[in-house]
């Protein structure tokens, strides 16, 4: 599963009034000039896969259903998250493996990258890994 | 979702359900755990839904955001220790390298940890 080729993803429409949303549920400043609140990188990154989360998962056999939970995750920023412009996503898977877990007994370990672009380039990276509890051989 | 400063830091909360559902809805993410409790119950997480993780993160960013005004972020690394859960009360602690912490009221260790790179300014 890793090393697949990323994948292209939809189009994040990151409009002033979704970033005002945002940051009022989670109460950060007022935006200054264009720039967005930084957790874009990640939730464009998502709302952009090609399919969501959940079934993006579940398509690489993943128990998406038992309740997976984040690990780790970085957002880096080459460019600028803007309001007022759209970014078109890349999906990668990085990794996928099966480990033992000490809270679930056996967990798969799913990495993935996702890069929201503009017209001049990639302006945001999300790189995260999500484990979710085995729930069945298979 | 209110918010304040004081001399601790920055606290938020109550977590409430009703915003977990809309952070899920940006980031279509259909998760039980986040939108029922009797998911979260069978998922092994207690009676109370779980806060989605990306919204952890942007609380503490948006701590960091109001302590530095004037910065942009090159990078933001985000280790998931713990969960939040709905009705929890949260305080995000500054640290010098940059980085911060998150934490749930009534919890010893931090639910999140985070370290911050910024951007030199041009």
């Amino acid at each position: 599963m890793a090393g697949r080729q990323p994948v292209p993803g939809l189009r994040y429409d990151l409009t002033a009034t979704l970033d005002d949303r945002v940051r009022a549920l989670c109460a950060a400043p007022a935006r200054q000039g264009e720039l967005a609140h930084p957790i874009h990188a990640y939730l464009g990154g998502l709302a952009a896969m090609p399919q969501p989360i959940g079934d993006f998962s579940r398509a690489l056999g993943l128990a998406f259903d038992a309740g997976p939970v984040l690990g780790e995750c970085r957002l880096s920023f080459p460019g600028r998250l803007r309001v007022g412009q759209a970014y078109d996503a890349t999906v990668e898977v990085l990794d996928l493996t099966r480990k033992p877990s000490r809270r679930f007994g056996r967990a798969d370990h799913l990495a993935l990258a996702i890069t929201l672009s503009d017209p001049s380039g990639p302006a945001s990276l999300l790189h995260f890994k999500m484990i979710t509890p085995v729930v069945d051989d298979g | 979702m209110a918010d304040r400063q004081d001399e601790t830091g920055w606290r938020f909360g109550p977590v409430s359900g009703p915003d977990m559902a809309e952070w899920c809805a940006f980031l279509r993410d259909d998760n039980a755990i986040h939108l029922r409790r009797e998911a979260a119950e069978a998922a092994g997480f207690g009676p109370r839904r779980v806060n989605p993780g990306p919204a952890n993160l942007a609380y503490v960013i948006s701590a960091v955001m109001a302590a530095h005004p004037q910065a942009e972020f090159v990078e933001i690394a985000a280790f998931f220790a713990g969960n939040v859960f709905e009705d929890d009360r949260l305080a995000v602690a500054l640290t010098p390298e940059p980085g911060a912490t998150l934490h749930a009221e009534g919890r010893e260790t931090p639910v999140l940890r985070v370290q911050f790179r910024f951007k030199e300014h041009e």
